[in-house]
């Protein structure tokens, strides 16, 4: 019988790795047992009420090489356990990659981007309450989902891509480092390896217990976003129920370079409505080419929310998904 | 390693099934492995001690209508995407399954209900009846089988057990996510749905055991004839006539 | 009337030690031996514990007792609502079943998880009205569903059609539980000019107080100090000592500061957890801390009770409200719950008037969160129903949204309620005009109302809130040294509002007594404290200034006999300035108050509290003053029974943004006028009107309960899940204002505001909603986002009608 409420941190080895090297060797000795620790913010509630159980703790934040961000010949590095408080108020990313600046001011509470990393904020685990509160749903290894069901509280789960699992991808600045195409950079103590920020989140259907491509002893060290999309015409916009400290309902985030009130060319991805964020390939089609106008917004927005399939509480996802993408094109 | 069932807590914190212990699969890998090359090296050794190989030339008799083999073959097909896509997962493949997983099943469960409906009206139902005579049959090398040999005969009951328990587990385990039919519920109890979990998992791993051997006794040089009848229907009579006792079994002429 | 103290702010005592983060709450202190207990909860909505296992726990090192609900109530459980210290039929998830005591928290929680409960798995349910279903589960042990007052447990039952018909927006036909009634319903109704009906559902949700209710616990010589936190001092230490099992005398409750009260921690009854750490402590011999956890203090902490209701509203052609029709079904949670409802319907009788009502009201329990008092229980969840409805009337009838409240409201001499009670006073109609002035409301209604900017349109709204805030028939004691400081004895708990040291300053403005020159006797029971009424309800300003106000009187008496006696004359040739006691016409002769402190000394008998008591002090106030006899010159007083209603309103006005588009709005204006009388402490006022608004934001924008309706566990524990607004939720200023006028039943003029202050921001937010929606009637509150953006889109959800613990209410 265990108790509902722990609110205890239990014994834990804790290393404090300062150069890659160490941490890297830590994380493939540790495997599965070590956790990778960088704001916490995503940590302690998992190990305080025992819900998650790890015996060893590999904290990130004292890498230097991993922290800051670096102007690079074909755009900017931005380390993962850089502050997302840094990121936003970081000039060059807010004059070349806006979207990304207003998408890191817009996590949590400032409290919170204070001290929670970028990679803490791309990696984190899904934010389902079902899965959170320590029951042994599909997540979790078990074997049946609690918030997919003619009862289940899901207003704030899955309209698109669900497989068993109806979890959200919860991250703010995931779906803007799609729109910027961005790549991830991964590094382990057998070397590193590049990944698509699309390619980086992965939904239940492929891997239901985890949500990114990270396997054990790897570890999440850079996102690279290239000139691409620097200074193109940027939109983010993150409906919540709270204005501060709370996850999107739904997010949007855009890269658009239009001339003339043409779009020359998009990238639309929105958060909050599929376990990964949700690349909008047939509204950027859509867009390419196109005049810019109420019309084209309310047709686009038709196509964004196109095959969602609301669950019993989260319809309204469906038109705010549509209305944010109209937005977006708008501008 | 050592466990059978994997437990967990259900919604209120007590133990319940949550399934089998997916290790068992590769004791049960190991175990058919050691098996079937403990059969293959000893019908190696006493290979020359055989008689020779019934030719299959000449006329042939029907053994397996074009329906039949159709049916077996999708059957076969649908188990093994049902194998792969239902280990991938385990075995930390990273494949979107489970769609392909249901698909495949909902066709496992559509051929074999035509099977049985055909098998008992249309077909010799008797020609697969496990008779107590057939045990005497493996004991005796005068005993020649009628259409299917003890072991045919054996191999299609415990196919049968086995895939009825999947069948049934699996629709089970379907009528819980959703589809494009219905919506899923959380209707089954915690413990029961561990339950069903767990018969399905230890169908699988017979399945698996039972399909292994299949596949290495269809692939045996003395039994390539049967897996050729699969494909085209026919045995040669001199096939026949080594297998089989035409006083039990006395096939159509083939095309 | 000048006031010396009354109106004016001061820096209250406690003060310093919050800005610098010295002061002590229960989970500061720390005793020689202290160990440390963990509780171990039902993780089932509703259950039978069968069996306790706990031996291998007791086995560990480091582990030193446990203590189950068979120690706790050695002869059995009580037969009641409410709250148990431990139970072994646990009817919410996180209900505590037992504590382990351990030499650090880690220990203690490997402990529990060695411990082996057997739980019988019982029927639970989590909507009011699944319950009054036939055949529906039972919420309460023996198969009951509700509590009936002097009867006991008992259940109730509707059949499936009554049910399905509320629940399709029809008036409810059962017998309610409780009913009331005045005027001639049918004769109103069929009068009215417009009638609006609806069913509406409110949210229950929880305090969410920032101090979880923990508590430390030793005994020392034969007396229990017991460390904890409460929104009373002595008006729950005295039924603490009962629950605990310890006499009066020997109980001490230490609890300087209180982070957070709002209506739960003001009995002992509805905190009784704080008698774990004590009984723990005497069965183990060792002071014994038990902190609660952000969790626990959601599960047992208490929530407000959800409503599913029906109302009739009828209006006369000239605005004036004819009747009103009630039926609430009230969410009274895994414990028991209030009297929410039929204050809800006091609300309408007292703020609108009408010429008839009819109250009916049930209560219906449900295997969730406990709930009980909290900020305005009842009215608080029809102001923002109800509001909405003004408007819809007022725009119907051609009148404006500010006339109609105007012309129903409550003014001096008005009566309300069941009981037709009469009201001490009320300046409603002051109030209304001062926010009306004050927010330039006639301008924004012609300039601004529904104006349309893209997306987003602009939303006005009014809101009044009341509740009755005022008590009487408590105890004061003051005394003074030789030193001639003034000590005045207050039991008032420190929940934060400053009432404690507001309601002091009475004593001192009936001597005259410079703020620097008297200390606040409070913080532990030890201090010799009055019996003061438990500090909910709104009530502490009324009935603490009257006590106070009543033994500095007493003390001024005592003072001038002295003076006469020594110095000749009569007492009423006396009187008090500078500190001194001396005759009006020479004010050369006399005593200073430190001179008449020691006479008083020295003739001992009733100036010294040995003699001449008033004759009905409570128990607790008696064992004070003896005490304090024969040490200290002293005023006591006991406080008759006041007339009327005391009334405590609200006007709050604002105006929204809302965007169609996203669900969400911005509040760009508000404005709160709070109507309590005489202004005793402006500052607290302020920070009572502020904070309430911000609950109020909560109450009808954001807050939320929810119960996974499959397995009854909460999905909202914490400050993120709850939705709690945030300060970007809530409007960058929140102008307030009050009307300041004296109330005739208190020496000082002053009535309470706590509570009313959230239910007219709700009121008015509601209706801004509703304006912006072009006058859509959501007849709920929450309103959240979603509900607004299906609105929108014209999407109605597969949600149950009425849902409780749920998204839809």
């Amino acid at each position: 019988m265990v108790a509902t409420s722990n609110d205890v941190m239990p014994d834990i080895e804790l290393y404090q790795p300062t150069d890659e090297a160490n941490a890297l060797a830590l994380a493939a000795s540790l495997g599965n047992e070590g956790w990778l620790l960088g704001g916490g913010q995503d940590t302690f509630g998992w190990l305080k009420d025992r819900n998650k159980i790890a015996t060893a703790m590999i904290e990130l934040t004292q890498v230097d090489a991993w922290k800051g961000i670096r102007e690079t010949a074909d755009g900017i590095e931005i380390g993962a356990v850089t502050t997302l408080t840094d990121i936003a108020n970081d000039p060059l990313v807010q004059s070349r990659y806006g979207l990304l600046a207003t998408a890191a001011g817009k996590v949590a509470s400032p409290q919170i981007r204070n001290v929670g990393t970028l990679g803490g904020n791309l990696v984190q685990d899904a934010r389902c309450w079902y899965y959170r509160r320590g029951l042994d749903c599909y997540r979790a290894g078990g074997n049946l989902c609690y918030a997919d069901s003619p009862e289940g509280l899901n207003r704030e789960h899955a309209i698109f891509g669900a497989s068993r699992c109806v979890a959200v991808s919860p991250s703010d600045t995931a779906p803007a480092l799609v729109a910027l195409d961005a790549t991830m950079v991964i590094s382990s103590s057998s070397g590193q390896r590049t990944v698509p920020a699309q390619d980086f989140f992965v939904g239940p259907a492929r891997d239901i217990e985890n949500m990114t491509v990270l396997n054990d002893g790897e570890i999440l060290t850079a996102v690279r976003i290239p000139n691409t999309w620097a200074n193109a015409e940027f939109y983010f916009e993150k409906v919540a129920d709270r204005n501060v400290w709370d996850f999107a309902l739904v997010s949007i985030a855009t890269a658009m370079k239009v001339s003339g009130g043409t779009v020359q060319d998009a990238r639309v991805a929105a958060g909050a409505v599929e376990c990964v964020p949700r690349r909008l390939q047939a509204v950027e089609n859509a867009l390419r080419g196109q005049q810019r106008s109420e019309q084209l917004a309310d047709q686009v927005a038709s196509i964004a929310t196109n095959g969602a399939q609301p669950l019993n509480y989260n319809h309204f996802k469906v038109p705010l998904l549509g209305n944010l993408v109209k937005r977006a094109v708008r501008g | 390693m050592g466990e059978i069932v994997r437990y967990k807590r259900d919604v209120w914190g007590e133990e319940v099934i949550l399934g089998v212990s997916w290790d068992l699969l590769w004791v049960v890998a190991v175990a058919v492995l050691v098996l079937l090359a403990a059969h293959a090296i000893i019908m190696a050794a006493l290979a020359n001690k055989k008689m020779d190989k019934p030719s299959g030339e000449g006329r042939r008799v029907l053994r397996h209508e074009s329906i039949d083999r159709a049916f077996h073959w999708i059957m076969a097909a649908s188990i093994l995407v049902l194998i792969f896509t239902g280990i991938a997962p385990i075995i930390g493949l990273r494949i979107a399954w489970l769609n392909f997983h249901w698909i495949s099943g909902l066709i496992l469960t559509f051929v074999v209900i035509f099977h049985i409906v055909r098998s008992m009206f249309w077909q010799d139902f008797k020609s697969m009846i496990l008779g107590p005579s057939d045990f005497g049959e493996p004991f005796d090398s005068a005993k020649k089988p009628g259409k299917y040999s003890f072991e045919q005969k054996g191999m299609h009951w415990a196919v049968t057990v086995v895939v009825l328990a999947v069948i049934v587990t699996g629709v089970l385990m379907f009528l819980q996510i959703d589809s494009p039919f219905w919506d899923r519920t959380n209707s089954m109890p915690e413990d029961q749905l561990g339950l069903i979990f767990l018969l399905h998992g230890l169908s699988t791993l017979a399945l698996v055991a039972l399909a292994s051997t299949h596949i290495y006794f269809a692939v045996r040089p003395e039994k390539l004839f049967y897996t050729r009848s699969m494909f085209t229907g026919w045995i040669s009579e001199d096939e026949m006539a080594a297998n089989h006792d035409p006083s039990k079994w006395t096939p159509k002429e083939a095309d | 009337m000048a006031y010396m103290h009354i109106g004016k702010d001061f820096v209250p005592p406690d003060v310093p030690g919050k800005v610098t983060g010295r002061i002590k709450y229960a989970e500061d202190y720390t005793r020689e031996g202290m160990v440390y207990a963990r509780l171990l909860t039902s993780p089932i909505p509703h259950a039978r514990v069968v069996g306790i296992d706990a031996s291998a726990a007791l086995a560990m090192d480091g582990v030193y007792g446990i203590l189950t609900a068979d120690d706790v109530y050695p002869d059995g459980e009580p037969n009641s609502t409410g709250l148990k210290i431990l139970t072994n039929e646990p009817t919410l998830v996180g209900e505590p079943i037992l504590a382990i005591a351990a030499i650090d928290e880690k220990t203690a929680e490997t402990a529990l998880a060695a411990i082996d409960v057997t739980f019988e798995r019982l029927p639970f349910v989590l909507d009011p009205l699944d319950s009054l279903r036939e055949g529906g589960a039972n919420a309460y042990p023996g198969n009951s569903n509700t509590y009936v007052f002097r009867q006991g447990f008992a259940t109730e039952k509707w059949s499936e059609d009554q049910v399905a018909s509320f629940r399709a927006g029809s008036e409810p036909t059962a017998e309610a539980q409780q009913e009331w009634t005045f005027g001639d319903l049918d004769g109103a109704f069929a009068n009215s000019a417009f009638v609006y009906e609806t069913t509406f559902s409110t949210a229950g949700y929880p305090h969410h107080s920032m101090e979880p209710r923990s508590a430390m616990a030793y005994w020392e010589d034969g007396k229990l100090y017991l460390h904890g936190t409460s929104q009373s001092l002595t008006g729950l230490a005295d039924d603490m000592a009962g629950i605990v099992g310890v006499p009066k005398e020997d109980f001490v409750f230490i609890n300087v500061a209180t982070g957070g009260g709002f209506g739960q921690r003001a009995r002992a009854g509805s905190i009784p957890n704080m008698a774990i750490p004590a009984k723990l402590s005497q069965k183990i011999n060792r002071p014994v801390m038990m902190r609660a956890t952000r969790e626990e203090e959601f599960t047992f902490g208490g929530a407000r009770m959800g409503f599913q209701g029906w109302i009739k509203v009828g209006f006369n052609a000239d605005g004036t409200m004819s009747a009103t029709d009630l039926y609430i079904v009230a969410d009274a949670g895994g414990k028991g719950g209030g009297g929410d409802a039929s204050s809800a319907g006091d609300l309408i009788s007292m703020l609108y008037q009408p010429e008839a009502m009819r109250f009916r009201g049930t209560n219906i329990g449900t295997n969730s969160g406990h709930r009980g008092a909290q900020r305005g229980p009842g009215q608080n969840q029809m102001s923002p129903i109800i509001s909405p409805i003004l408007d819809k009337a007022a725009d119907e009838l051609g009148i404006s949204r500010f006339d109609i409240r105007k012309i129903n409201t409550p003014e001096n001499g008005d009566v309300h309620g069941p009981g037709r009670t009469q009201v001490t006073s009320a300046y409603m109609p002051e109030a209304l005009e001062m926010a009306r002035a004050r927010f330039n409301w006639d301008e924004r209604e012609s300039t601004r109302r529904r104006q349309r900017n893209g997306s987003k349109v602009i939303g006005l709204g009014l809101g009044q809130g009341y509740h009755n805030a005022g008590r009487s028939g408590m105890d004061g004691i003051v005394t003074m040294g030789t030193d001639g400081r003034l000590r005045i004895h207050n039991g008032v708990g420190n929940l934060g509002t400053y009432s404690y040291a507001g309601t002091s300053r009475a004593a001192a403005e009936v001597l005259k007594m410079p703020w620097e020159r008297c200390d606040v006797v409070n913080g532990r029971t030890d201090n010799h404290l009055p019996i003061t009424s438990p500090q909910d309800g709104s009530n502490s300003t009324f009935t603490n200034t009257r006590t106070c106000y009543g033994a500095a009187q007493d003390l001024l008496a005592k003072m001038k006999e002295i003076a006469a006696t020594d110095l000749g004359g009569e007492p009423d040739d006396y009187d008090v300035s500078d500190e001194r006691v001396r005759r009006n016409d020479d004010e050369s002769v006399g005593y200073t108050f430190a001179e008449v402190a020691q006479r008083a000394m020295e003739l001992r008998g009733k100036f010294t509290g040995e003699a001449e008591l008033p004759e009905e002090l409570a128990e607790w106030t008696q064992i004070s003053v003896s005490r304090l006899a024969g040490d200290w010159f002293m005023g006591v007083y006991h406080d008759p029974r006041h007339e009327g209603t005391v009334t405590g309103f609200t006007v709050t006005a604002c105006e929204i943004e809302l965007d169609t588009e996203t669900g969400k709005y911005e509040i760009l204006d508000m404005i709160s006028i709070g109507e309590c009388g005489t202004v005793m402490h402006p500052q607290g006022l302020k920070n009572q009107l502020v904070g309430g608004a911000v609950w109020g934001i909560g109450l009808s924008g954001y807050e939320r309960h929810l119960y996974d309706p499959q397995n009854g566990i909460p999905a909202s524990t914490g400050y993120w899940q709850s939705k709690v607004p945030t300060y970007l939720d809530t409007p960058e200023t929140i102008q307030t204002g009050w009307v300041d006028l004296p109330d005739p039943e208190n020496p000082v003029g002053v009535r309470g505001i706590g509570e009313p202050a959230m239910g007219s921001v709700s009121a008015a937010l509601t209706a801004a909603i509703s304006d912006a929606m072009d006058g859509h009637l959501f007849n709920t509150a929450p309103i959240t986002a979603d509900m607004i953006i299906n609105q929108v889109a014209g999407i109605s959800e597969e949600a149950v009608p009425l849902a409780q613990n749920n998204f839809r209410g």
